[in-house]
């Protein structure tokens, strides 16, 4: 499955001096006007010069100041970081398989951390806090050690179709065990619709500074990773003479999608098609170098995240769409038309 | 034959154990008694609270295994089954538009609808000219038209009213909860119509088994036979979901389980076999969601998913160790 990965990648398409620029031309304006429509849309619209009011000058008795640095200030920041997490282990995740389906957010890896949060607070009796969320790591970690092993492992070429299918059934296993545990607990809706399809709404209850934190370093691991990795869609031929390196670069990429989702779960729950959806639009910004898609791909995750949680919020009013359910509703049609060409590698 | 008579008997005990289990346990002598004097614990038991549900997943299941049998052969693929490959999502998604927009037409004909149309789409979408879809590009496009009907199928559920919400459960996870003999009946009279379509089909499903070639050579019409067959197989399919919502991998697992137990070879004898295992295991699948967890009643759709799933992974591996994968 290299064609899948070399057709999006033209040689020599530019210097990344200019991938760089282009990448602040185009997605740092986005992600401000993403930000800013996070802030100021909901059931209040508030306007940029109300939001700046808010920021500058705070005043508590003043209700829209309130939602905005109470509510949506959180969940921007969930967003943010949960978004660019999602997309970055997306990218890391397709490069090391080299499979355009590889998403560790439906491979299981995101419902492998939400379970192991939800099932400690069920043997601990305690209410998930940020101490619990850390069971997120552990339970990323099992996720994606297992799906690797059950979809061929990383002994040379993962085939595409059983890496998926495995990973599907994974995740379908730990979601159907995630609604098991949750209404055990409590018949509360709200509880098991978080765990089964994340959102931001709960930002404000989340370890936002942790995480954050976790989530950088991962990203700072996966951008020192990306040299060697790169070589990896070159072939096995080539990324073989590399030996040990390799197999350090393997070992610190899957950390890096580990802590990455860990992150993103404890902050935002489990959320689908962000890391399928977002590494093709990273690849048109970065051409055949890894280290650019892996900052396109966190800019870009960070703003289809905060795009769909804002939609969310105002497209069936009362209710609020969570965030997990408008990725999945849009990155749905995505894999469709993934699997549709992946005729040649099929049988692999 | 041996095989058989094991299904059977199972089947038998599963719904007993069904009748006896719950909140509140129901002897045997009692059920018997409520049966003959149609009096007591055990006459309301089986009239009211757990006989219908039971004949419920009965038809349901068996509908589902017969449906999973007939994609697997056709398709010589055992990942082939209307679960996985989105029908029934497709189904649980026309059912819950149709109650949130208030259609005034049956539940059965809704998810028919549903379901074909899914079949059709994800046909459609992994068709290319001039190269014939591989038989793993359609079971992925089908897995990924799931995810999106699902996703829909939340995405509207948020729109319903709290009091509904138990009721969207039902069509996103599939539910056997509240299940009375209308349901039953429903499920069974469509079972059984479409059983008799499928043994109609079965000469020309036999000669398409043998290879198109020479099914066309002794005179079939295949596309015909095959489109006519996988019809049937995806209307099987939704008249389980109208009933019970897409409950997920029963289908997939059925068919092997009952014609690996039964050993059986003509494929007559391999749809009756998967007809009583889709049975066996929607009962049981059924009976382990009430009762595993004391006080909890869990969907069923979720008690099949963790079933359903680790049997998926053990294929994936036998699959790819005959190197098939």
């Amino acid at each position: 499955m290299t064609s899948g990965r070399d057709q999006s990648r033209s040689p020599g398409s530019g210097a990344s001096k200019a991938a760089g620029s282009w990448l602040a031309a185009m997605l740092l304006p986005l992600l401000v006007l993403a930000g800013l429509a996070s802030l100021g849309a909901g059931v209040r619209t508030v306007s940029p010069v109300e939001i700046w009011q808010a920021v500058t000058a705070y005043d508590p008795a003043n209700p829209l100041h309130v939602t905005v640095i109470d509510i949506r200030l959180p969940r921007l920041w969930a967003g943010l970081v949960a978004g660019g997490a999602l997309g970055l282990a997306g990218s890391i995740m397709q490069a090391l398989t080299r499979n355009p389906l590889a998403d560790p957010g439906l491979l299981g890896v995101g419902s492998g951390a939400a379970f192991a949060v939800v099932f400690g607070s069920l043997l601990l009796g305690a209410s998930d806090s940020g101490l619990l969320s850390m069971l997120a790591f552990p339970g990323a970690a099992i996720a994606s050690a297992a799906v690797f092993a059950l979809g061929g492992g990383l002994r040379g070429d993962v085939g595409p179709v059983r890496l998926t299918l495995a990973g599907a059934a994974l995740h379908a296993l730990l979601l159907s065990l995630v609604s098991a545990v949750v209404l055990v607990r409590s018949d509360a809706l709200d509880i098991l619709r978080f765990w089964v399809a994340g959102s931001l709404s709960e930002a404000g209850q989340r370890p936002l500074l942790p995480m954050t934190i976790v989530a950088v370093l991962a990203a700072g691991l996966a951008l020192a990773m990306a040299p060697v990795l790169e070589t990896l869609s070159l072939g096995s031929g080539l990324s073989r003479g590399l030996g040990t390196r390799l197999w350090q670069a393997q070992g610190g990429a899957l950390l890096a999608v580990t802590l990455l989702m860990g992150a993103a779960v404890a902050i935002a729950g489990p959320i689908g098609f962000l890391g399928l959806m977002v590494p093709p639009l990273a690849r048109r910004f970065s051409g055949h170098r890894l280290g650019i898609e892996l900052v396109a791909s966190a800019m870009i995750g960070a703003i289809i995240l905060l795009v769909a949680d804002t939609a969310g919020r105002l497209i069936l009013p009362p209710g609020e769409v969570r965030a997990g359910v408008m990725t999945a509703v849009i990155g749905g049609p995505v894999f469709v038309l993934i699997a549709r060409r992946m005729r040649q590698g099929a049988s692999a | 034959m041996r095989g058989f008579i094991i299904l059977g008997l199972g089947l038998v005990l599963a719904v007993v154990f069904s009748l006896m289990i719950g909140d509140v346990w129901i002897t045997p002598a009692k059920l018997w008694q409520g049966l003959l004097t149609g009096q007591g614990p055990g006459s309301l038991t089986l009239r009211v609270i757990r006989g219908p549900r039971v004949a419920t997943a009965l038809g349901a299941g068996a509908a589902l295994g017969l449906a999973g049998a007939i994609f697997q052969t056709l398709f010589r693929n055992p990942l082939a089954a209307p679960d996985v490959m989105g029908f029934n999502a497709g189904a649980g998604l026309a059912v819950l538009l149709a109650i949130s927009f208030g259609w005034a037409l049956p539940m059965p004909v809704v998810a028919a609808l549903g379901g074909l149309l899914a079949a059709v789409l994800v046909a459609a979408l992994a068709h290319k000219p001039g190269h014939p879809a591989s038989g793993m590009v359609l079971i992925l496009v089908g897995l990924g038209f799931g995810f999106t009907a699902s996703a829909i199928a939340s995405f509207i559920s948020v729109s319903l009213p709290v009091s509904e919400a138990s009721e969207a459960q039902r069509w996103l996870t599939g539910s056997l909860a509240a299940r009375n003999w209308g349901h039953a009946a429903e499920v069974w009279i469509l079972a059984t119509v479409l059983s008799i379509a499928l043994a109609a089909l079965l000469p020309a499903f036999k000669l398409i088994e043998l290879g198109n070639d020479l099914a066309t050579g002794l005179g079939l019409r295949v596309d015909a036979a095959r489109w006519s067959i996988i019809a049937v197989g995806v209307l099987l399919a939704t008249a389980a979901v109208a009933v019970s919502g897409p409950v997920p991998f029963v289908a997939l697992m059925a068919a092997p389980l009952g014609i690996g137990l039964t050993r059986a070879r003509e494929p007559g004898a391999r749809f009756a076999a998967a007809a009583l295992s889709g049975a066996l295991v929607m009962v049981l699948a059924d009976l382990a969601a009430r009762a595993a967890i004391p006080g909890v009643q869990l969907p069923i759709g979720v008690m099949t998913g963790i079933l359903g799933a680790p049997y998926l992974l053990w294929r994936l591996s036998r699959e790819m160790e005959r190197g098939e994968l």
